[in-house]
């Protein structure tokens, strides 16, 4: 990213006021994440999750969906955290949070795919841990949910410019992200960045934000930015991208990301792909309900 | 691109609306988890059917009694082998997975042409290994004959279309198809591709025929299959899911050998070569996976 450019970005994202619907409870609560669990008292998230009867109606509707598989649906907030536990509920916080992100006028893109592409990614990051050994599943989940906000600020501050980068993408079936960079001269990875310094997001965070299209540029982290790299991958290729296929073959196990967690996990030797490509398939519906059950409650 | 868990024609399915014991969701996962086939919530009751069938035989009073045959009886292996040979009775379709058949046309058939430019005799040759009554071999063949309208006129494609049952051969050379194995082909190509047979039938027309030769093949006969040389693409379709761990890999290991190098094998939708065989290279296309055989030149596709 050239200087004047970022300087550019840099001035614009802060210039946004429309963003912050979001922070009155993800600002806490991205504290809370960071704190270490022995220290977090339950008693804080429970008032945090009831700080806003929506949030908390949500919070319950979503806890009781089967992609957060809690044995039976929680009725209250306080049973619903001691259910799911203290991670769970920190990424069901943030996907509520997520989901009020923008109001519905300012959305460029179908905020429906949207919002499919980055639970879907959400999810399947969180799966994908599963597979390998101290890998944190929901820091991972988090990094799905959040990696695509650069496409946020595109809506809310260059609407035109990305609008143009979209139907491009479309018209060429080309990645969205070529063509940002045509278009626009810089990309979501970028827009996404600023914004989440802005939002004071962990270190970790930002290199996923920044580099999920090229993990070698990352820092740190890398790990974490190629499961979400292939992960995105993954979901664009199994109908969970923008709408269009923008590659027609993609080949993971070739991918330098690929590379780059076997380094540090030898156990993705052991992860059958395939069957993993079809775990996703079999959680469509369910992410289509949790996408439903979020845009409504965000739009009330 | 074919088999497709169905009840056989003799026997009515029970409507679809009718309430559902729920043991046989846990079937469905158990079965789910033995064999990829997953039954959706609205084609339970085809599951339901397959093990009613079985109930019978059997002379088990209840489904209760019927999943403790399956989980807990010593012959439960056997048993859920059984089940999944009612589960799968031969009834497939034509155009089964449209996400294989747009793999094909957009990505390996521009490769394959690419691979063989300097090639004299243009020619390709697919194999549709497991092919029942030939609903796949055929969907191959029309594929085939719309690009040869346009990039490949003038090449020639052979498709062989093997199956261990005598019956599902003979069947497939008639080329004649009930609606139900007609659903998802398109009215086009009903009308461009098939004449009217007995009742509501169709038949393929003889230029579908003629580029698919039918033959009985064992794929555990490693002397038969060692003759099928030669494949750009190879089909096998929830054909291996009876097969055990080492069988499974002795033939995959032939269908790597068979292709070309550069050439490509698709399995079932639920399928994997997983722990079976780590030559081929898995490939995700939009809605499909693949598998490829690398070339000597390179080892990525």
């Amino acid at each position: 990213m050239s200087a004047p450019l970022d300087l550019d970005i840099r001035k614009r994202v802060q210039g946004i006021e429309v963003m912050p619907a979001i922070p009155s409870v993800l600002l806490p609560l991205l504290r809370l994440v960071r704190t270490p669990a022995e220290e977090v008292n339950m008693d804080d998230i429970v008032s945090l999750v009831s700080y806003d009867n929506t949030i908390a109606a949500q919070c319950l509707r979503v806890a009781a969906s089967p992609l957060f598989a809690s044995a039976e649906p929680p009725k209250t907030v306080s049973r619903a955290v001691m259910v799911l536990g203290l991670k769970r509920v920190e990424s069901i916080l943030l996907t509520c949070c997520m989901g009020r992100a923008l109001p519905v006028r300012k959305w460029v893109i179908d905020p429906v795919a949207f919002w499919r592409h980055s639970l879907g990614c959400a999810l399947v990051c969180r799966k994908f841990c599963e597979k390998l050994e101290s890998m944190d599943g929901e820091k991972a989940y988090t990094a799905g949910l959040l990696h695509d906000i650069g496409l946020l600020v595109n809506c809310v501050v260059f609407p035109d410019e990305f609008t143009a980068a979209l139907n491009l993408a479309k018209e060429e079936q080309i990645p969205l992200d070529v063509a940002e960079r045509t278009s626009m001269g810089f990309t979501h990875c970028e827009s996404g960045q600023v914004l989440a310094a802005q939002w004071n997001l962990s270190a970790e965070l930002i290199q996923v934000i920044a580099h999920h299209h090229a993990v070698y540029q990352a820092t740190q982290a890398q790990s974490l930015v190629a499961i979400v790299h292939l992960c995105d991958l993954l979901c664009r290729m199994r109908n969970l991208g923008y709408g269009y296929y923008e590659r027609m073959k993609v080949d993971m196990v070739g991918d330098p990301a690929w590379d780059i967690i076997m380094k540090e996990h030898h156990e993705l030797e052991l992860v059958d792909l395939a069957q993993f490509t079809f775990e996703l398939d079999g959680a469509m519906g369910e992410i289509a309900d949790l996408v439903s059950t979020i845009l409504s409650t965000a739009a009330a | 691109m074919s088999t497709v868990t169905q009840p056989p024609s003799s026997l009515s399915p029970a409507p679809p609306n009718a309430p559902i014991d729920p043991i046989f969701r846990q079937i469905r996962d158990l079965v789910y988890k033995v064999s990829g086939i997953y039954q959706l919530e609205d084609k339970l009751y085809l599951l339901a059917d397959g093990c009613n069938r079985r109930i019978k035989q059997l002379n088990v009073r209840s489904p209760r009694e019927y999943w403790d045959h399956l989980t807990a009886h010593p012959s439960r292996d056997g048993e859920i082998r059984h089940l999944l040979n009612e589960l799968t009775i031969g009834e497939t379709c034509l155009f089964r997975s449209q996400a294989q058949i747009d793999a094909l046309r957009k990505v390996i058939l521009p490769e394959l042409m690419a691979d063989k430019t300097k090639q004299v005799v243009k020619r390709l040759r697919f194999w549709s290994a497991g092919c029942s009554t030939g609903e796949e071999a055929y969907t191959l063949a029309i594929t085939a004959l719309e690009e040869m309208e346009v990039r490949l006129k003038g090449w020639n494609v052979e498709i062989i279309a093997t199956d261990l049952n005598d019956r599902s051969i003979e069947a497939g050379k008639s080329g004649i198809y009930r609606d139900y194995a007609l659903r998802n082909t398109n009215e086009f190509y009903k009308r461009k591709y098939f004449v009217p047979a007995e009742g509501t039938k169709l038949q393929v027309r003889p230029e579908v025929k003629k580029l698919v030769t039918f033959k009985r093949l064992n794929l555990a006969d490693d002397a038969q299959m060692l003759f099928m040389k030669g494949m750009d693409l190879i089909c096998c379709c929830n054909v291996l899911i009876y097969f055990d761990g080492p069988s499974k890999s002795k033939v995959i290991g032939h269908f790597f050998s068979d292709l070309n190098p550069g050439g490509y094998f698709f399995l079932g939708i639920s399928e994997s070569l997983m722990r079976l065989n780590d030559q081929f290279h898995l490939v995700h296309f939009p809605g499909a996976i693949g598998y490829w055989k690398p070339t000597p030149k390179s080892d990525k596709p």
